[in-house]
């Protein structure tokens, strides 16, 4: 195994989509990082100030819920980043008129669809730095945070929004959308997988959909890590079941891509 | 070698909007067989529609065959796709098959780490390709400021970046200028001769056909027609020949006469009068019987030759052939 694949397709992402506009880039970073938080602040204060639900300190071991929403806020962002460039990388592709060209090659999709996620990592991790930077003088506290056991947790997380990826991505090639399908599951997660508020809050039907969803746990997993400074070993149960129900997401994933690969070259007319 | 037996394709493609929409098949692809030599360059010829594509992007595994087998040197290609992806590549006519935000350098450079080409090998590779294609000026310019000849050059270096075995071309020249396709034919003639690579290409540019296929088969609506040499298929589809006589002088008399001379010989010949030269169909040789009738009205001889059939009429005839056949 050279990684070759995975090192070119990460330059490639890299020269595509950030040489051209560094600029708009880093922009954009800290303006999404600037609302993001600003979402989570404005949540606090007018639907939670105060009036608190009494059982929200009993339910997530903590009070303070402006450190919640805003840990929660990020993680989300980094589902939609990641999510959204790893399904998107073969419809791109298709669009830009590269897809057949792409597949006369015999090359190792893992890595192809590991380096898009890498480079969308990196580039988020940066936006996510901004974003706590701003959070500061918001109140946020991570003062207790376990740095150790938060890296754990993130690179759990990185396999679980994977799996979630490839999943999403070959629905997306399937419909040859990108906004409608990715939009609607985005809502959906932002709602379902314990964002903003703790998933008992949900009705019961709707927390069984959410525990299968490895972004549910994983949320909890980072959050645990940074804000109640929980060790990962206190945390084990918690990280297998991310890691098993996430391999089971990769396994399907690539099953239905390769099968919805076929599908799009077959649409390719002439 | 490439062998490939009754290749067929269906296309399941959904009608109409909404919800309930009817599948219908579409079969591109009826019955193909064919093979690929290496060191020989093969051509697939076929009005608009005939399934040539098709045929291609099943060869070239992009598709799988609905039925038919397929070997390349002994490898099995419907089981061991990637097999054959490692021995092969394709040119497609047209601006796609390469990234336009990307340099040519940079865009070379991609399709070979994903054929996992050293990267040793790579550099030198890239640079001679570059050189071949004549873009060696503009390698670090992207893609989207090329002209179209640019980036079709460009996606013919993109298709040799892994040295292929076998190449198969899917109307190379198309939008190229007459420097440049004459180049790019003197090379596929070089891949074919010098380095032995197996070529398939499909062209509606009939000279290029003539000029560099070593085989032909002509397909009609997803099924083999004929094949053969370029002259097998001249020869069989026109068996008449034809004649072009330029004497030192003119008239509707001189014509009448030598058509006169000739019935004796063969009674179906045709002789028409047209500007300063008289044409002859016959359906035998008759060319000594024409130097003889001329010298005997004591005529000069200015020019005389056979006029070869060429390639295109043997297609457009097979096709209408074909045709009356399906609607009569
Ligand atoms: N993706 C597709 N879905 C449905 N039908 C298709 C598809 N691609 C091609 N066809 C149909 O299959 C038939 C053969 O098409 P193909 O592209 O193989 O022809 P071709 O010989 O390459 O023609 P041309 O000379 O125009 O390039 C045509 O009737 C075409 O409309
Ligand atoms: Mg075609």
């Amino acid at each position: 195994m050279n990684l070759k694949v995975l090192y070119g397709t990460m330059k490639k992402e890299l020269m595509i989509k950030y040489r051209a506009y560094p600029a708009h880039f880093f922009v954009g970073n800290t303006l999404t990082g600037l609302y993001t938080v600003l979402g989570a602040w404005m949540m606090w204060k007018f639907l939670f100030e105060g009036n608190m639900a009494q059982d929200f300190s009993e339910i997530t071991g903590t009070g303070d819920y402006i450190s919640y929403v805003v840990v929660g806020s990020l993680t989300y962002l980094f589902v939609v980043r990641t999510c959204l460039n790893v399904s998107r990388s073969l419809i791109t592709e298709l669009r830009e008129g590269t897809l057949e060209s792409l597949m006369l090659a015999p090359f190792k999709r893992a890595e192809y669809f590991l380096g898009s996620m890498l480079v969308q990592t990196l580039t988020t991790s940066a936006e996510i730095i901004v974003s706590l930077i701003i959070a500061i003088p918001f109140g946020i506290d991570l003062s207790r945070a376990d740095m150790g056991a938060f890296l754990i947790a993130f690179i759990v997380s990185l396999y679980a929004f994977f799996g979630v990826s490839m999943v999403l991505g070959s629905i997306m090639l399937y419909t040859r959308d990108t906004y409608i399908s990715q939009n609607t599951l985005f809502a959906f997660l932002f709602l379902v997988c314990g964002i903003s508020f703790p998933v008992q809050y949900l009705p019961e039907w709707l927390r069984v959909i959410a525990e299968v969803i490895p972004v549910t746990e994983a949320v909890n997993l980072i959050r645990v890590t940074l804000l109640s400074g929980s060790g990962i070993s206190e945390q084990m149960q918690s990280v297998q079941y991310i890691l098993l129900l996430s391999t089971a997401y990769v396994v399907v994933g690539f099953m239905q891509m390769k099968r919805c690969e076929e599908i799009a070259l077959e649409k390719i007319n002439g | 070698m490439i062998i490939a037996e009754h290749l067929k394709k269906t296309y399941i493609v959904k009608q109409g909007k909404g919800l309930f929409r009817e599948k219908q098949e579409i079969q591109a692809v009826r019955d193909i067989s064919l093979q690929i030599e290496k060191g020989k360059i093969v051509g697939l010829l076929g009005i608009n529609g005939a399934g040539k594509t098709t045929t291609i992007k099943m060869l070239t595994t992009l598709l799988s065959p609905t039925e038919g087998s397929y070997f390349l040197d002994d490898i099995d290609g419907v089981k061991y796709p990637v097999e054959i992806k490692k021995r092969i590549n394709m040119i497609a006519g047209g601006e796609r098959m390469i990234y336009w935000r990307l340099t040519a350098y940079e865009n070379l450079w991609y399709y070979g780490q994903i054929y996992n080409v050293s990267n040793n090998v790579l550099k030198e590779r890239i640079d001679t390709l570059l050189k071949l294609v004549g873009l060696e000026n503009k390698k670090d310019v992207p893609v989207e400021t090329f002209s179209k000849g640019m980036k079709q050059r460009l996606q013919i270096a993109r298709g040799l970046i892994n040295d292929p075995q076998y190449l198969f071309l899917d109307e190379p020249t198309i939008g190229l200028d007459a420097v440049v396709s004459k180049e790019l034919r003197s090379h596929i003639k070089h891949l074919a001769k010098e380095q032995n690579k197996g070529i398939l290409i499909t062209s509606h540019y009939m000279g290029e056909i003539e000029e560099l296929c070593d085989y032909i088969y002509i397909m009609n609506d997803g099924v083999l027609i004929k094949k053969g040499t370029v002259k097998e298929l001249t020869t069989e589809t026109f068996n008449r020949k034809n004649y072009v006589l330029r004497l030192d002088k003119h008239s509707k008399e001189i014509t009448e006469c030598i058509c006169d001379k000739l019935k004796v010989v063969d009674a179906t010949v045709e002789v028409k009068d047209e500007n300063d030269a008289i044409y002859i169909n016959s359906r035998e040789n008759i060319s000594m019987e024409l130097s003889r009738a001329c010298m005997e009205a004591g005529l000069y001889i200015r020019e005389m030759y056979e006029k070869e059939p060429h390639l295109e009429d043997a297609i457009i005839r097979l096709s209408r052939e074909v045709h009356h056949e399906a609607v009569y």
